[in-house]
C-alpha cells in the first residue's frame, strides 16, 4: 500500500499548504496579548466622533478642539497599534510559511529515502512502454512504479482536485 | 592664449570688445548643445583643451551640428576651406581639423548617445510601470486564490482523461501501451477546442515577464510563449490525471481480485 501512503501524504501537505494562512492568523490572535486593547481604542474613538458631531463648533470651539485632538491623539496610537500587529502577522506568516516548507522537505526526503529502490507498485512493462524506464526511476524495477514519478503526479492531482473544490 | 589677447585689446577697443565677447558667448551657448550633450553621456571629454579654438571654429557656420546629417564631415567639408576664411592661422586650421575630426566622431555617436539615452528612459519608464504591476498582481493574488482557473474545457478534459483510463485499464491496458490512446485522446482535444468557448486569461505579470519585457524581447513572443506553455501544462495535467487514474483503478481491480473467492 506504497502508492496509498504517498498519496495520503501528498494530499495532506497540499491540504496544509492552502490552510496556512488560517493557521498563521489563528496563531497571531493566540500570540497577541493586547487585541482587546484596539477593539477598546476604536471604540473610544468611535464614541468621541459621535460625540463631537452633537457639539457645534461655533457655539463650543473650546470643547470641539479638545475632543478633536484626543481624536488624533488617539488615531495615532491606533494606527501604532494596528502597524506592530501587522508586522507581527507577517512575521508569524513568515514562521508558519518556513516551518510548513520544512516539514514538507522532511517528509517527501523520507519517502523518497523509503521508496528509493522499491516501487510503490508495480504493473505489467508492457503496459506502459516507452517511458517504462522514466516511470520505474529511480528503482530500475520493470514495470514498477518509481516514487519520483508517483510523487510528481499525485501532487499534480491533488492540487487539481484542491482547486476545483475551493 | 586667447582669453589674454581679448584682455589686451580691452582697454583700446572698449565697446566694440564687449559686445564682440558678447557675441561670442551668445554663439557659444547657441552652438554648444551637443557638446553638452556629449558630456553628459560621457563623450568628447577633450573639448576644454580646445575651447580656445572653438571660440574661434564656432564662427564658421559649416561646424554647426547637423543632427540628421548622414554623411559624415570630411566628404561635404574639403579641407581647402579653413584656408578660404580672412585671417585664419595655421593654428585656426589645426584647431579646425581637430574639431572637425572630433565633431565627425561625435556626429556619428550624438546621434546614438541621444538615442540610447531616449531608450534608457523609455526602459526606466516600463521598468516603473512593470514594477507597479507587479505589485498590483502580487497584491491580487495574496488576496484571491492561487488555484488554477478550471474553465468548461479543461474540466471536460480531465472529465475525458479519467473515462478513458478506467476505459484502458478494462479493456485496452492488454493488447497496447496505455500512452497510446491518451496521444489519440490529446489529438481529439486538439480538435475539440475549438467548439468550447475561449476562456480570455488575464496574462499575469510576473518577475520573469518583466525581465523578459525590459531585456527588449517583443511582448508578442512573450504572451505566444506563455501560450504554449500554458498548452504544455494542460497536457501534463492531462497524463497526470490519466496515470493517475489508470493506477488507482488497476489497484482497485486487484483489490476486488483478491478479495474474491
Amino acid at each position: 500500500m506504497a502508492w496509498f501512503l504517498v498519496l495520503s501524504s501528498v494530499f495532506l501537505c497540499n491540504l496544509m499548504k492552502t490552510l496556512l494562512p488560517s493557521i498563521s492568523s489563528f496563531l497571531t490572535k493566540m500570540v497577541q496579548k493586547d487585541a482587546e486593547q484596539e477593539s477598546e481604542m476604536r471604540a473610544e474613538i468611535h464614541q468621541m466622533k459621535k460625540e463631537q458631531s452633537s457639539i457645534s463648533m461655533m457655539d463650543e470651539f473650546a470643547r470641539y478642539a479638545r475632543l478633536e485632538r484626543k481624536i488624533n491623539k488617539t488615531t495615532d496610537k491606533l494606527k501604532t497599534h494596528v502597524q506592530s500587529r501587522t508586522a507581527q502577522q507577517a512575521k508569524m506568516k513568515w514562521v508558519v510559511n518556513i516551518v510548513f516548507y520544512i516539514l514538507q522537505a522532511a517528509v517527501m526526503i523520507s519517502l523518497i529515502w523509503k521508496y528509493y529502490s522499491d516501487p510503490v507498485t508495480v504493473v505489467p512493462p508492457k503496459w506502459i512502454a516507452p517511458v517504462e524506464r522514466l516511470v520505474a526511476f529511480p528503482t530500475g524495477v520493470a514495470g514498477g512504479v518509481g516514487i519520483t514519478c508517483w510523487l510528481v503526479v499525485c501532487n499534480k492531482v491533488v492540487t487539481l482536485g484542491l482547486s476545483a473544490i475551493s | 592664449m586667447e582669453a589674454s589677447e581679448e584682455k589686451t585689446e580691452k582697454p583700446s577697443s572698449g565697446v566694440s570688445a564687449a559686445q564682440r565677447r558678447a557675441e561670442l558667448r551668445r554663439r557659444k551657448l547657441l552652438m554648444n548643445s551637443e557638446d553638452r550633450m556629449n558630456r553628459i553621456v560621457g563623450f568628447a571629454k577633450n573639448d576644454s583643451d580646445n575651447s580656445g579654438n572653438i571660440v574661434i571654429v564656432r564662427l564658421e557656420p559649416r561646424f554647426h551640428l547637423d543632427l540628421d546629417r548622414t554623411q559624415p564631415w570630411s566628404s561635404s567639408s574639403p579641407s581647402p576651406r579653413p584656408s578660404e576664411l580672412p585671417g585664419a592661422s595655421l593654428e585656426d586650421e589645426m584647431g579646425g581639423l581637430r574639431q572637425r575630426a572630433k565633431l565627425e566622431r561625435g556626429d556619428d555617436l550624438s546621434g546614438s548617445p541621444r538615442r540610447s539615452l531616449q531608450q534608457y528612459l523609455s526602459r526606466f519608464d516600463d521598468a516603473m510601470k512593470l514594477r507597479s504591476q507587479l505589485a498590483n498582481d502580487k497584491q491580487a493574488q495574496d488576496g484571491g486564490s492561487d488555484s488554477e482557473e478550471l474553465d468548461p474545457f479543461r474540466i471536460f478534459r480531465l472529465i475525458g482523461s479519467v473515462l478513458l483510463a478506467v476505459f484502458v485499464r478494462v479493456f485496452v491496458c492488454k493488447y497496447l501501451s496505455i500512452f497510446a490512446p491518451f496521444l489519440t485522446l490529446e489529438l481529439a482535444y486538439m480538435g475539440l477546442s475549438k467548439y468550447f468557448p475561449k476562456v480570455e486569461k488575464k496574462t499575469q505579470t510576473t518577475v520573469l515577464t518583466a525581465a523578459l519585457l525590459l531585456s527588449g524581447i517583443p511582448a508578442e513572443v512573450i504572451s505566444r510563449s506563455m501560450d504554449t506553455y500554458r498548452r504544455m501544462g494542460d497536457v501534463f495535467s492531462d497524463l497526470c490525471v490519466y496515470f493517475f487514474t489508470f493506477i488507482i483503478s488497476h489497484e482497485i481491480v486487484l483489490l476486488i481480485a483478491s478479495e474474491a473467492p
